[in-house]
C-alpha cells in the first residue's frame, strides 16, 4: 500500500478499535441521529495522528487514547477563580457532570437554559438544528474528528437560547475534583435576532475533557464569550469552538490559557451574513511542561465582513505555544477587512513557538494582513525601565503584561479584561 | 548612455522596457518549435530507461547504481498533494526520458560544430540578452559585460561559451555529463549532498533520469570574472525535461549565475522536473538568479508546462552566502521553493520573489530558510501577482533550531489580485525553537489600487499600461535584485504576462 | 475652451446621491476661472466628473472641451485631449520612480496624439530645467511616486508634471490645501509661469488666499451643486469677509 493509504488505514483502524463496542447514549430521536451521523464521522475521518496537516506541531495521543494519564490536582493556594466577582448566573460542572446543587437556578430573563441530558429525551427540540450540525460543517475543509467524538458521545452541557438582552452573564464553572475524570461536555448557544449575551467559562475542567461549543448567532445577534481555561498542570484537553455568524451579528470571543500539560483549541467561525464581525483572541502563559495550541479558522461568506484574530503567547522552560490561524475569504465576500496577529515571548532558550499563520483569498477587494514575530523581552526597553530604577523582574512583568495587553485589549468589557490581567500579573509574580 | 549618471540608466532601461513591451504584443512569444531530427528513447520509464540513459552518458557504474536507486525509492513514494494546486493525474509511461539532436550524438567539439539550427532556436529566443550571440561565438558581443551561457536543449547541453577564458580562473563551466567525465571526484563528492535522491518525490525522479545539466565549480578564493547563465529550452513534444545543475563554491569564492528558460507552445502539457543544487563553503557568496518564462497555458487553459523543481542551497561553512532571486511568469503549474540551509555560523540566505500567475495557472511558491547556524540571518521578500483564474500561493518555512543562536529572519509576502476569479494565498511555516532568535513576518493582500490607477490614466495611460507600471512598482524591491539584463527582462514578462487580465 | 451646461452628476455607490445638480460653465482660451464654495457644495466632485473618475454617474447636461465630449471618453483621452486635473490628495504609487512615472505618461500621450516620443536624452533635459524652477531636486525625481512626500512636495510635484504635460485645461483641485505660505507661492509661481493664451485654469478653492497668487479673470461661487453667483475678483474678497451665508440665503431666497 502507497503511504496515504496506509495511514488513513491506520487512522480508520484507531477510530475503529475506540468505537467499536461502545453504544451511543440513550436519547430521542433527534439526538439520537446526530449522534450516530456523528459516530459514522469518526469512523469514515479516522482519530488525528501527528501526520495530519493541522496536528503537525502537536501530538494528539494523550486526546485519543483509550485510557486517561492520571494527573495531580492543582493547589490554587487561595487564589479566588476568575470571574468570582461579577454577579452571574452560575452553572457548575465537576470533572464535567453537572452538579444542581452548586448551581444557580436556570432562570434569568431574556435567556431559556436547560440541560443537554434533559433536553436529550425529548423528542424535539430547538437545538436539533444546531446540535452536531456546525460541528459537521466544521469538518471541511479541515477535518476535527475530536469534535465528532464529542458529537456522539457527550451527555453534558447546556442548550443556551438568548431571546433578549440578559442584565447578568452565564457563567459555565468547571471544577476539577477527580486525578483520573474524562469528560466530555457538549454545549449549545443560540442567540435570537438582535439578542446579546455574555458567556464566562473558566476552571480546570478535568483532567482530560473534550469540549465542543456550537454557537449561532442570527442576524443582528451579538455574543461575548470570555473564557478563562484554569491553571492545572498535569491535565489535557481539546476545546472546539463553532460559531455561524448572520447578517450584521457580532462575536467576540476570549481565551485565558495557563499551565496544562496539552491544551488544544480550535475555533471555527463562519461569516455567513453581511456586515457581520468576528474577533477572536487569546493570551497564553506556559511555564514547564505545557503545549498549547490555537488552531482558528475563520471563513469570510458574505461582503463587507470585518475579522480579528489576536494571539499572544508567553513561554519559558520548555513551554511550547502553536498558533494555527487561517483567515479564508470566499469570492462573494468582496470588502472584506481581514487582520490577524501571533505574536511569542520566549522567556528563555528553551521555549517554543510554531506557527502557520495562512491567508486564502478568492476575492479582490479585499483588505488582509497578517503578522507574526517571535522574540525575546527588547533589552533596549529592559534597560530603559531599569535606567528609570525600576527592578528588572518588576520590569520583565510590566514589558510582559504590556505585550499582552493587545489580546487583553479585544474582550470588550474593560472590567473582565481587568480581572484576567490582574490574574496574569499574580502567575508572573508567584513565578518571579 | 554612457554619460548618464547610473538613474539616468536605469529610467534608459525602463523606457526601453516599455518600448520592448509594446513590440511584444501579446502571447507567448517562445511559442515556436525547432525541426531537428532527434535521438528519442523509448517512451516510459523503467531500470532498462534509466541504464540506456546512463550508458547513452557513457557513465561510471556509481552513477548508474546511484540512479537505479533512486529509481527505486521513487517507485514507492507519492506525488505530494499539500501543494494548493490542482495537479491532473501525470502517466509517467507517456512520456520520453530524453531526447538528443541527431546532431549532437557525437558531440561537437567547439560550438562551430554545433548544428547551425539550434543556433538559430537562440537566435529567436533573444533572451536574455545576447546569448545567442555568445552562444554562436560572435566576439563583438563582448563588449558589455561578458556572460559565459551553457545552453541546454531538451535533455543535453548543446555548449557552452567562453571555457578557455573560465579554465584560465580556474572556474570550470560545463554541462554535467561532461562533469562526469573529466571531474568525476567532484561530482561523485557532492552530487546528492544538498538534496538526496529520496528527498521528495520529483527530486527522486530526476535523479534517476537526469539526463543533462550544468556544473559549476568556482575554486578558493576565485571571483567569477563573469556571469554565468544557463539557458533551457523545451523543445521536443512529449518529451519531460530533468536537468540537474550543480554549483560548487569554494572557501573565498564569489559566483553570479543565470537561468532562463522557455519551451515551444503545445495543447499537451510537459514535464519539467529538475533539481539544482548548490554547495557555499567558508565565506563564500553564491547569487542564483531565475526568469522562469516556460509556455504557461493558452488563456483557457490547455497545454503548458509542468514546473516541478527542487532547488536547495547548503550554506555549509561559516559566513556563506547565498542569494536566490527568482520571477516566476510562465508554466501551467509551479511547484518550486528554493532553500537555504543555513548550517555554518554567520550564514545568510535571501529569497526574492515575483510570481505572477494569469489565466488558468497554478502557483505554489516560495523557500525555506532552515537556520541551524549561530548568528544566521535570512531575509524573505515575496510578490505574488494573480489575475484570470489562477490560483498564486505563497507558501514558505522558516525553521530556527535550537543551535541557531541569536539569529534573525524577516519575511515580507505581498499578494495582489487582479479580478475577483482568481485566489492569493498565503501559507507560512514559522518554527522558533531558541529565544535569542528573532522571527518577524508579515503579509498583506490587496487588489491593484484604483485610485492609483486613475491617477496613471489621468495623466494619459491607458489601462494596461498603468497597470503594468503600478504592478513593477508593487514588485520593484525583488527586480532591483536581478542583473540588469535579467530585470529588463522581467519588467517586460511582467507586463506581457498581466495582459488580458483588465478590461 | 471647457464648456459645461446643465451638468447632473450623482454617486454611482449611495445611487439617489445628487451631487451636481445643473452646472453650467463656459471657460474661454487663456482665462483662468476659480470656483469657491462651503465645504460639501461638489467642487471636487466636478473635477472627478470632468476627469473621468469612477464613480460617478452624470445623469443630465453635457461638458466639452474644445466642442468635444469629454463625458463618453477614457480618463486617458481625455488626458491627451488636454486635460489635467492637480489631485487635491496626490496619490502615492510605491516601487514607480517619479522620472519612469513622468515619462511614461508624457510619452503616452504624445502617441495618442499621433507625436513622437521624446528620448531618454531630450526628455532628462526638459524635466531637469522645469523641476529646477520648482525647487525640486534630483533626489526628488529618484523617488517613488508621492511616497513620503511632504505635502507641499506633492503640490509642487503635480505643477511639475502639469508643466512636463503641456495641457489645455488645467484643474486644480485645492492646491492650496496643506500649504505653508512658501510653498503657495511656489506653487502660485509655477501656474503664473504656464499661463499662455492657449491654456486655461479652473481653480478649485477654499479661500481667497490661493487667488492673491493666482489672480482669476472670473470667480464662480458654488452651491449645492451649481453655480449661484458668477462675479470679478472682487466677488472673492466679498466671500473673504462675509463668509458664503450671505451669498447661499441670497441664492435661496
Amino acid at each position: 500500500m502507497m503511504p496515504r493509504a496506509k495511514l488513513k488505514a491506520q487512522k480508520v483502524e484507531a477510530a475503529n478499535a475506540l468505537l467499536d463496542g461502545r453504544a451511543l447514549p440513550q436519547g430521542g430521536a433527534w439526538i439520537t441521529r446526530a449522534r450516530s451521523d456523528a459516530e459514522q464521522r469518526v469512523r469514515d475521518m479516522g482519530l488525528p495522528t501527528k501526520r495530519d496537516e493541522y496536528w503537525r506541531y502537536t501530538d494528539p495521543r494523550r486526546l485519543t487514547s483509550a485510557d486517561v494519564v492520571a494527573g495531580a490536582l492543582h493547589d490554587t493556594q487561595g487564589e479566588a477563580p476568575a470571574f468570582d466577582a461579577f454577579d452571574r448566573v452560575k452553572l457548575v460542572f465537576v470533572d464535567g457532570v453537572f452538579d444542581a446543587d452548586a448551581s444557580d437556578p436556570m432562570a434569568l430573563d431574556g435567556v431559556e437554559i436547560c440541560q443537554l441530558s434533559q433536553a436529550a429525551m425529548t423528542d424535539l427540540h430547538w437545538a436539533r438544528d444546531i446540535y452536531g450540525a456546525l460541528e459537521a460543517r466544521g469538518q471541511s475543509p479541515v477535518e476535527r474528528p475530536l469534535a465528532s467524538l464529542n458529537t456522539a458521545y457527550a451527555t453534558e452541557g447546556v442548550l443556551i437560547r438568548v431571546t433578549g438582552k440578559p442584565a447578568k452573564p452565564i457563567s459555565l464553572i468547571y471544577q476539577r475534583k477527580s486525578e483520573t475524570s474524562d469528560a466530555m461536555v457538549h454545549h449549545v448557544i443560540r442567540v435570537e435576532s438582535g439578542a446579546e449575551a455574555t458567556i464566562l467559562e473558566n476552571g480546570p475542567f478535568a483532567t482530560r475533557f473534550n469540549q465542543v461549543m456550537e454557537v449561532d448567532i442570527a442576524d443582528g445577534g451579538t455574543l461575548h464569550h470570555i473564557r478563562a481555561q484554569g491553571r492545572d498542570h498535569e491535565r489535557a484537553g481539546s476545546a472546539h469552538f463553532f460559531a455561524r455568524l448572520g447578517a450584521g451579528s457580532h462575536l467576540k470571543s476570549f481565551t485565558l490559557t495557563a499551565n496544562g500539560a496539552l491544551i488544544r483549541n480550535d475555533s471555527v467561525i463562519w461569516l455567513d451574513g453581511g456586515e457581520g464581525s468576528a474577533h477572536v483572541a487569546g493570551a497564553t502563559v506556559g511555564d514547564g511542561a505545557f503545549h498549547h495550541d490555537d488552531t482558528v479558522f475563520i471563513t469570510h461568506g458574505a461582503p463587507r465582513c470585518e475579522s480579528r484574530q489576536v494571539f499572544k503567547k508567553v513561554l519559558r522552560h520548555g513551554a511550547v505555544g502553536v498558533f494555527q490561524g487561517k483567515i479564508l475569504v470566499d469570492q462573494i465576500a468582496q470588502l472584506t477587512d481581514g487582520y490577524q496577529i501571533s505574536q511569542s515571548l520566549l522567556l528563555d532558550e528553551d521555549a517554543q513557538f510554531l506557527a502557520k499563520p495562512e491567508l486564502e483569498i478568492y476575492a479582490d477587494d479585499v483588505k488582509c494582513s497578517h503578522g507574526s514575530t517571535s522574540g525575546e523581552i527588547d533589552s533596549n526597553q529592559l534597560f530603559y525601565l531599569r535606567a528609570r530604577g525600576v527592578p528588572e523582574d518588576t520590569a520583565k512583568t510590566l514589558l510582559v503584561l504590556a505585550f499582552l495587553a493587545e489580546a487583553l485589549d479585544e474582550i470588550a468589557d474593560p472590567a473582565y479584561a481587568e480581572d484576567l490581567r490582574a490574574r496574569l500579573e499574580a502567575w508572573f509574580e508567584r513565578r518571579g | 548612455m554612457a554619460v548618464l549618471d547610473e538613474t539616468q540608466m536605469r529610467e534608459g532601461v525602463d523606457r526601453e522596457t516599455v518600448e520592448t513591451v509594446q513590440s511584444m504584443a501579446g502571447t507567448y512569444k517562445h511559442g515556436w518549435e525547432t525541426e531537428i531530427e532527434m535521438d528519442f528513447a523509448p517512451k516510459g520509464l523503467n531500470e532498462d530507461i534509466v541504464r540506456l540513459i546512463s550508458e547513452k552518458n557513457n557513465e561510471p557504474e556509481w552513477l548508474l547504481e546511484w540512479r537505479l536507486d533512486a529509481y527505486r525509492r521513487w517507485l514507492t513514494m507519492e506525488s505530494p498533494d499539500w501543494a494548493m494546486l490542482n495537479i491532473p493525474e501525470i502517466d509517467y509511461q507517456e512520456q520520453y526520458y530524453y531526447a538528443k539532436p541527431k546532431s549532437m550524438v557525437e558531440k561537437p567539439k567547439s560550438l562551430d560544430e554545433v548544428d547551425p539550427k539550434l543556433l538559430e532556436t537562440y537566435a529567436k529566443l533573444g533572451i536574455p540578452l545576447k546569448e545567442q550571440m555568445l552562444l554562436a561565438g560572435v566576439e563583438g558581443a563582448e563588449e558589455g559585460r561578458k556572460v559565459a551561457v551553457d545552453a541546454v536543449f531538451d535533455s543535453v547541453s548543446v555548449g557552452t561559451t567562453f571555457k578557455k577564458e573560465l579554465a584560465e580562473a580556474g572556474v570550470i563551466f560545463c554541462s554535467i555529463s561532461e562533469a562526469v567525465q573529466d571531474h568525476p571526484e567532484l561530482v561523485k563528492r557532492y552530487l546528492g549532498s544538498v538534496v538526496p535522491q529520496n528527498d521528495n518525490y520529483f527530486a527522486a525522479l530526476n535523479s534517476a533520469v537526469f539526463s543533462d545539466g550544468s556544473f559549476v565549480y568556482i575554486p578558493a578564493g576565485v571571483k567569477c570574472p563573469m556571469e554565468l547563465s544557463t539557458y533551457f529550452r523545451i523543445n521536443a513534444e512529449n518529451t519531460g525535461q530533468f536537468e540537474r545543475t550543480l554549483i560548487v563554491a569554494e572557501k573565498g569564492s564569489h559566483v553570479s549565475y543565470l537561468e532562463g528558460c522557455t519551451a515551444p507552445k503545445r495543447d499537451t502539457n510537459q514535464l519539467h522536473a529538475a533539481v539544482v543544487e548548490i554547495v557555499v563553503l567558508e565565506d563564500a557568496e553564491v547569487k542564483y538568479s531565475t526568469v522562469q518564462n516556460w509556455f504557461p497555458g493558452d488563456e483557457n487553459g490547455k497545454g503548458g508546462i509542468y514546473n516541478f523543481v527542487t532547488k536547495r542551497a547548503d550554506c555549509r561553512e561559516d559566513r556563506a552566502k547565498v542569494m536566490w532571486t527568482q520571477v516566476e511568469t510562465g508554466s501551467a503549474i509551479t511547484w518550486k521553493y528554493p532553500s537555504c540551509i543555513l548550517r555554518g555560523d554567520d550564514t545568510q540566505g535571501e529569497f526574492y520573489s515575483i510570481a505572477i500567475a494569469n489565466n488558468w495557472q497554478q502557483a505554489d511558491t516560495g523557500t525555506k530558510m532552515v537556520h541551524l547556524g549561530k548568528n544566521s540571518r535570512s531575509r524573505i521578500v515575496s510578490k505574488g501577482i494573480s489575475a484570470g483564474h489562477a490560483q498564486n500561493t505563497y507558501r514558505g518555512l522558516v525553521s530556527m533550531h535550537p543551535k541557531a543562536k541569536d539569529s534573525r529572519n524577516y519575511t515580507q509576502c505581498d499578494s495582489l489580485l487582479i479580478g475577483d476569479k482568481c485566489g492569493a494565498h498565503t501559507v507560512p511555516y514559522i518554527e522558533v525553537r531558541n529565544a535569542s532568535s528573532r522571527v518577524e513576518h508579515e503579509a498583506t493582500t490587496s487588489k491593484v489600487d484604483d485610485d492609483q490607477l486613475f491617477y496613471c490614466r489621468q495623466r494619459g495611460m491607458d489601462e494596461e499600461e498603468a497597470v503594468a507600471l503600478v504592478v513593477n512598482g508593487f514588485c520593484k524591491e525583488v527586480l532591483q535584485e536581478l542583473p540588469m539584463e535579467f530585470a529588463m527582462e522581467a519588467q517586460a514578462l511582467v507586463a506581457i504576462s498581466l495582459e488580458g487580465s483588465v478590461g | 475652451m471647457l464648456e459645461i451646461n446643465n451638468l447632473h452628476a450623482e454617486l454611482e455607490e449611495d445611487s439617489g446621491v445628487k451631487i451636481l445638480k445643473g452646472l453650467s460653465l463656459t471657460i474661454k482660451p487663456g482665462e483662468v476661472h476659480a470656483i469657491m464654495g462651503p465645504n460639501g457644495s461638489g467642487k471636487s466632485t466636478l473635477s472627478y466628473v470632468l476627469s473621468g473618475r469612477d464613480g460617478y454617474e452624470v445623469t443630465e447636461g453635457s461638458a466639452t472641451l474644445e466642442g468635444v465630449d469629454l463625458l463618453e471618453m477614457e480618463p486617458e483621452e481625455r488626458a491627451a485631449a488636454g486635460l489635467f486635473l492637480a489631485f487635491q490628495y496626490p496619490v502615492e504609487i510605491p516601487g514607480v520612480g517619479n522620472m519612469t512615472f513622468l515619462r511614461t505618461a508624457v510619452n503616452a500621450q504624445r502617441k495618442a496624439r499621433g507625436e513622437e516620443e521624446l528620448s531618454a536624452g531630450e526628455f532628462l533635459k526638459v524635466v531637469r530645467a522645469k523641476a529646477k524652477e520648482l525647487q525640486i531636486d534630483a533626489e526628488m525625481l529618484k523617488r517613488p511616486v508621492n511616497v513620503g512626500f511632504s505635502g507641499g512636495e506633492k503640490k509642487r510635484n503635480e505643477i511639475l508634471q502639469m508643466a512636463m504635460l503641456e495641457p489645455k485645461m488645467c484643474i486644480l483641485d485645492e492646491t492650496d490645501s496643506g500649504l505653508d505660505v512658501d510653498a503657495m507661492k511656489l506653487v502660485s509661481d509655477g501656474v503664473n509661469a504656464l499661463r499662455d493664451a492657449g491654456r486655461s485654469f479652473l481653480v478649485i478653492t477654499h479661500y481667497q488666499r490661493l487667488l492673491n497668487h493666482i489672480q482669476p479673470d472670473v470667480v464662480h461661487i458654488m452651491s449645492e451643486g451649481r453655480i449661484i453667483k458668477t462675479g470679478g475678483p472682487e466677488l472673492a474678497l466679498e466671500v473673504e469677509e462675509n463668509g458664503y451665508a450671505d451669498l447661499m440665503a441670497e441664492a435661496q431666497a
